[in-house]
């Protein structure tokens, strides 16, 4: 086994792009199109990792056409608590509008048009078609790629500026450094290796690298995200329980489960706090026509029931809530600026890692907001990283750089070693129950934070570095400690219910609380509110929400 | 969770072990892939949608190992059945299974 500070393979390059799934591959793209070599390096596959890959949804994009933008827009504002921009959100959206359509042009595919007359029939290309054909671009454009290696940790400079990262080859067991310009941190969210769908990758390592060199988060109150899955599965895709009826283990029909279409996670918690629930899709689903277009757009929903031979349009089964965490809540890594850039120079944060909280708030759930998130964040952030790489000149590799891991990495204390796999099933135990995470009070957070701040007493100590799995895997339990613990904490001082985050204590929404929460530190926390920079928008009248656009 | 590699359709490409996002597959020179560390597979059915000879079987029990039977799995065509779904298949494409989504939808509208 290699020492964690051994040199290993050495890079150097413009613009480093830490994750493997589409904001990181768009942040690849729009560096390397801006004229700068890029390298991306990823804890599993470039292509495979993350919860889109896994993902069967496509994803519409939108012509700045009013009506057709409206009714998402503003259905997404107030489920998300009025905390989104909607400067944020036009930008965003013209920017997938020009982007997305590429990756069909990239795949051979026919360019869809999305016009005024088009109904139900243009939809998007499946999350793991679309990352085939990102990753085949990325290697057409002359990105480096390094597969099956986890970042551990970001260097920076004299000044404080990030300059690059550390990680190992988990399967060679060959450490590697990349010394890099501009850095992009797109590592996904973190939904504390719950095996919600593609989530297990998303353990939330750059929220801790990245607040360990002083970057901070935002919104992490936003993070109690959880989705419906057949209760032997890790299928999370929510969006056919609109055609669920659901019912009790007696049989009778559960009613008030679905609130103006959309799943009620607080309800369906409630029921399951009680016993058992059971769905079978049985809502205007009687056709074979409609069933084989149900098979058609989610192949995964229905892999997980041909796979135990159940028809899920015939026969019920058991339902669970899986926690997703920030990967579906909003949460993560503080944008400071207008080009997705941290408080941290050259640190740039896009997609799950970073707070969605600009274009969906308080609030978010399925494919479009959060896509619309991903490309727009990942080809804004490639591109100011590769123009911040070219501002620092030629010398830009020649910096002295400093390593700075430490919890889960190098002890900060003489205490004992830990077991990284305790670690997590403590985190678990504080995250994953309904009634600590869904109904959430002051009682219950304070007692949940005495509890994951003792486990970061223990992730300050000896990791156990054996073997390549147990370096990553120390690393991440330290990680899932410390965004736990921004959750928590961040939850404890939003005294009021918002979007996802739900105080029994303080039920109703609190208008002189709309600001966003920062969070941040490592051994001691805090908290800071800023206020949103733009009036609550009004809602145009002709803006009716779209059945279909949710998920 | 990963459940089966089948050392008979296995052609020692590596490949799942290459592209399993969360490193559940050692190498073997000269042998089928071995699952090292089936409790670290998050059941996302992605080694099965790239295996190009249909050798891996996950099954949908996403936190327990159950035991499975390959000459059962091939009788009931469950073995490649999400690569075939995605269009990956050989003799299918993306674009058909698309097609195919659309003149549906454009039949049958929302179901509700």
């Amino acid at each position: 086994m290699s020492n964690i500070d051994d040199n290993g393979l050495e890079l150097r390059t413009d613009v480093l792009v830490i994750g493997g799934g589409p904001a990181a591959a768009w942040a690849a793209i729009a560096a390397s199109e801006r004229g700068a070599h890029v390298v991306i390096v990823d804890k599993g596959y470039v292509g495979t990792s993350g919860a889109f890959a896994a993902s069967t949804s496509g994803h519409k994009v939108l012509p700045s056409v009013a009506e057709l933008r409206d009714p998402v827009k503003f259905e997404r504002y107030t489920m998300g608590g009025f905390l989104a921009q909607h400067r944020w959100w036009d930008r965003l959206l013209d920017i997938t509008y020009d982007r997305a359509p590429r990756i069909w042009q990239w795949g051979g595919y026919d360019i869809p048009v999305w016009d005024r007359s088009a109904k139900g029939s243009y939809r998007g290309l499946q999350g793991s078609e679309t990352m085939r054909i990102l990753r085949k671009v990325m290697i057409q454009k002359g990105v480096k790629i390094l597969d099956q290696s986890p970042a551990l940790e970001l260097l920076i400079d004299n000044a404080g500026a990030v300059a690059g990262a550390r990680g190992i080859n988990r399967q060679t067991d060959v450490p590697w450094t990349v010394k890099a310009g501009g850095t992009v941190i797109a590592a996904g969210g973190v939904a504390w290796l719950s095996k919600a769908l593609g989530c297990n990758t998303n353990t939330g390592d750059m929220h801790l690298a990245a607040a360990e060199i002083g970057a901070e988060l935002s919104g992490m109150e936003f993070s109690g995200h959880y989705s419906p899955a057949p209760i032997h599965s890790s299928c999370t895709k929510g969006a056919f329980y609109r055609y669920a009826t659901y019912t009790a283990e007696d049989g009778n029909e559960l009613q008030g489960l679905s609130k103006n279409g959309h799943r009620s996670t607080s309800a369906v918690a409630k029921e399951l706090l009680k016993g058992p629930v059971y769905c079978k899709l049985d809502k205007g689903t009687g056709k074979p026509e409609v069933r084989q277009m149900l098979r058609l757009m989610q192949p995964n929903f229905f892999a997980a029931f041909d796979k135990i031979g159940l028809d899920p349009f015939e026969q019920r089964w058991q339902i669970t809530l899986r926690l997703e965490g920030t990967v579906r809540g909003t949460g993560g890594v503080r944008i400071a600026n207008d080009e997705c850039g941290t408080t941290v120079p050259g640190l740039y944060a896009a997609g799950d890692t970073a707070t969605r909280e600009l274009n969906c708030g308080a609030f978010t759930g399925g494919a479009g907001p959060n896509m619309t998130w991903a490309i727009g964040s990942g080809n804004i952030a490639g591109r100011a990283a590769a123009d911040f790489a070219r501002s620092l000149g030629k010398t830009v590799n020649e910096r002295a750089v400093h390593r700075t891991g430490s919890a889960g990495l190098r002890p900060r204390s003489a205490s004992s070693t830990f077991d990284p796999n305790a670690v997590v099933k403590g985190v678990q135990d504080e995250v994953f129950p309904y009634d600590k995470n869904i109904f959430r009070t002051e009682k219950g957070l304070l007692t949940s934070l005495a509890k994951l701040e003792q486990l970061w007493e223990e992730v300050k100590g000896n990791p156990l570095q054996d073997t390549p799995q147990q370096l990553v895997r120390s690393r991440e339990a330290a990680a899932l400690v410390i965004t736990a613990r921004w959750a928590y904490f961040a939850g404890l001082r939003r005294t009021e219910t918002r979007g996802m985050h739900k105080r029994l204590d303080y039920p109703a929404l609190d208008p002189a609380q709309r600001h966003y929460l920062r969070v941040g530190g490592l051994d001691k926390l805090w908290t800071r509110a800023d206020p949103v920079p733009e009036a609550i928008v009004e809602k145009p009248r002709a803006a009716e929400p779209i059945a279909d656009a949710a998920e | 969770m990963i459940e089966l590699v089948s050392e008979s359709r296995c052609i020692n490409c590596d490949k799942c072990v290459k592209v399993c996002p969360t490193n559940v597959f050692d190498a073997v020179p000269d042998g089928a892939p071995r699952i090292a560390r089936k409790a670290d597979c998050q059941t996302c059915f992605l080694c099965e949608a790239y295996c190009p000879t249909d050798a891996l079987f996950v099954a949908a029990e996403a936190h327990e190992h159950v035991a499975v039977n390959e000459a059962e799995l091939e009788q009931k065509g469950l073995l490649g059945v999400y690569r075939n779904h995605l269009g990956w298949a050989k003799g299918s494409s993306p674009i058909e299974r698309l097609d195919e989504y659309r003149t549906l939808a454009d039949k049958v509208g929302s179901p509700i």
